[in-house]
């Protein structure tokens, strides 16, 4: 019974992985976060006004790990204080609550930094007659705060299951051995990083220069030069958002879904296959050995799979899309 | 404290180092222009991505450290490569749906903006490279070469993470916060070490590329060699500090 619960704790895990970074890129999205802000931080200084909201706190990576290690952090320590007030076996409990009260505290964080970016970077515009809309500036703060809640949240969850995952499935030896702060710093620099990586393309190549021809490149001259109207109305990010959570958001969250997946997967399997999780589960040297070996192999062959995944893809783009034409 | 216990973390540091700045030469980052499809490789930051990349391998390295009762040469090879394999897999599913976002979602072909024939496809380059841009999305040539680079960059990582894990802040060191915490303070504080070492040395070499790198096959990757030795340096001087620690939190005596 055990190993259903733990294959369940797993896909569980991979779900919430998905949900997370899809959140994440829509966070970016919404607040203009990462590599694309360069555009709206150019837009000004080439003649194009624009109500954007202007939020570049740092690297997505960073900022993500700031909230997430701060809300696991928060959690980590009223855990500690709420798990002795409940009967053995139902320590569980103590994180309904003390969960979502260390994401509020990330995301308090959050709030203040966006607040910051923002009125200092429209401010620092001046000089380019950049004004300070302050509709914008209130409009885009709950939908920043409410995505990244729930990003920030997915990954507390993350490191709480990943944390207790032994005890959770009834075998206790598999409890990750890294705290929950640790645990919420990795995850959030990962999920920054894909988000960036990946997210990041569908909003600064496609939506951003919407108004230049589909199917290239953007060029240098067209940098600064932001599509600033909507379908209808003046452009602001909610419109940007609402286009990229169709495909660029979803593709961000499963990258980072398939991570979270493949990983345990590879672990679990390895364990499985090399004996480990039958000897009684006491530390053992030898089924360790034989585990970390096939995990390894499982990984190496996903790896050239993708290497081949990636030959098929770019081999199917030059023979569809065919060499560039135009001027 | 053990001299050749020293010496093991001293030399795996600086080794682990070497191996991050050798992964951050062969990813390929085009930061924010490649967020615009104007630069090839991945659209964020160099560093970034590859402590992404090696804290992904750090987690399943530290999940493997605990299949092992005691340190070994075998067990040290295995939790490096899963650690080398975690990182492989993150960077590897990155490029490929970054890629997936270029082809459906902009209608980009991805190609390499530094050379005019893929090297390992043999397939031209230049015909489908959109003009005034520096290539886009990940090809052939880059996605091999990240792949390479996530490798030896998640091996550098989960390397020192075990030698710091076994050697500088072995559980016994905590002893007094009882056998659980013991080995969570232990764990923790090998993976911070590791992962620090391990920026610092990234942020170097991306200095050294000075914002975007195609992968091995970029004229930049030719500057290797001078990151090289100032990563060695940083690691020894990293190395040392951590020696000093440990020898500091075992009361200056022996482990």
């Amino acid at each position: 019974m055990p190993l259903e619960v733990l294959f369940g704790l797993l896909l569980l895990i991979a779900f919430l992985a998905f949900v997370a970074c899809f959140f994440e890129d829509a966070e970016s999205d919404t607040g203009s976060q990462s590599n694309p802000n360069s555009q709206v931080q150019l837009a000004a200084q080439v003649g194009y006004v624009h109500r954007f909201f202007n939020k570049a706190i740092s690297g997505e990576p960073l900022s993500n790990c700031m909230y997430s290690t701060t809300a696991c952090t928060v959690a980590w320590v009223l855990l500690r204080q709420f798990e002795p007030m409940f009967p053995a076996g139902e320590q569980w409990k103590a994180a309904i609550l003390a969960i979502p009260l260390g994401v509020l505290a990330g995301e308090i964080l959050h709030l203040i930094f966006a607040t910051t970016a923002h009125l200092g970077r429209t401010a620092g515009q001046s000089r380019f007659q950049q004004p300070l809309y302050l509709d914008v500036f209130y409009g885009h703060l709950i939908p920043i705060i409410t995505h990244g809640f729930m990003t920030t949240f997915c990954i507390t969850c993350i490191a709480y299951l990943q944390a207790n995952l032994g005890t959770l499935s009834g075998i206790p030896e598999l409890n990750h051995p890294f705290p929950l702060p640790l645990l919420g710093f990795i995850w959030g620099i990962t999920v920054g990083s894909i988000g960036s990586s990946t997210g990041d393309i569908h909003y600064g190549t496609e939506r951003e220069f919407q108004d230049r021809p589909f199917g290239e490149g953007k060029r240098v001259v067209y940098h600064g030069m932001i599509t600033r109207y909507a379908d209808c109305g003046i452009r602001t990010q909610k419109d940007i958002v609402g286009f990229c959570i169709k495909y660029g958001c979803p593709l961000t969250g499963m990258t980072f879904g398939m991570i979270i997946l493949f990983e345990n997967w590879r672990t679990v399997l390895g364990m499985l296959g090399g004996g480990y999780l039958t000897t009684n589960l006491t530390v053992n040297s030898a089924a360790g050995a034989a585990a970390a070996a096939i995990g390894i192999a499982i990984g190496l062959i996903i790896g050239i799979a993708l290497i081949f995944g990636n030959l098929y893809l770019v081999r199917w783009a030059r023979k569809r899309y065919g060499p560039f034409v135009g001027e | 404290m053990d001299p050749i216990a020293a010496l093991l973390i001293l030399v795996c540091v600086i080794v682990g180092g070497l191996l991050a700045s050798l992964g951050v030469h062969m990813i390929p980052v085009g930061g924010a222009p490649a967020a615009m499809g104007t630069a090839t490789g991945i659209a964020t930051g160099t560093v970034q991505l590859m402590f992404g990349a090696a804290l992904t391998g750090l987690f399943t390295a530290s999940t493997v450290a605990t299949f092992f009762e005691t340190p070994s040469p075998l067990a040290l090879v295995l939790v490096a490569l899963s650690g080398a394999v975690g990182a492989m897999l993150m960077l590897s599913f990155t490029m490929l749906f970054a890629n997936m976002l270029y082809v459906f979602g902009a209608g980009v072909v991805p190609v390499s903006g530094r050379v005019e024939v893929d090297p390992i496809t043999k397939e031209p380059q230049t015909p489908y490279k959109t003009p005034q841009t520096d290539g886009h999305g990940v090809p052939n040539v880059s996605y091999i070469s990240g792949w390479i680079g996530a490798f030896l960059g998640g091996f550098g990582g989960a390397l020192m993470y075990f030698v710091l894990k076994n050697y500088a802040f072995p559980a016994s060191l905590f002893a007094e916060l009882g056998a659980a915490d013991a080995e969570m303070v232990s764990a923790a504080a090998a993976g911070i070490a590791a992962a620090g070492i391990f920026v610092a040395n990234a942020i170097l070499s991306a200095y050294n590329i000075g914002g975007t790198i195609e992968g091995f096959h970029d004229p930049k990757f030719k500057r290797l060699p001078k990151a090289l030795i100032s990563c060695a340096v940083v690691s020894a001087l990293c190395g040392l500090c951590i020696i000093i620690a440990t020898w500091g939190l075992s009361g200056g005596g022996g482990v």
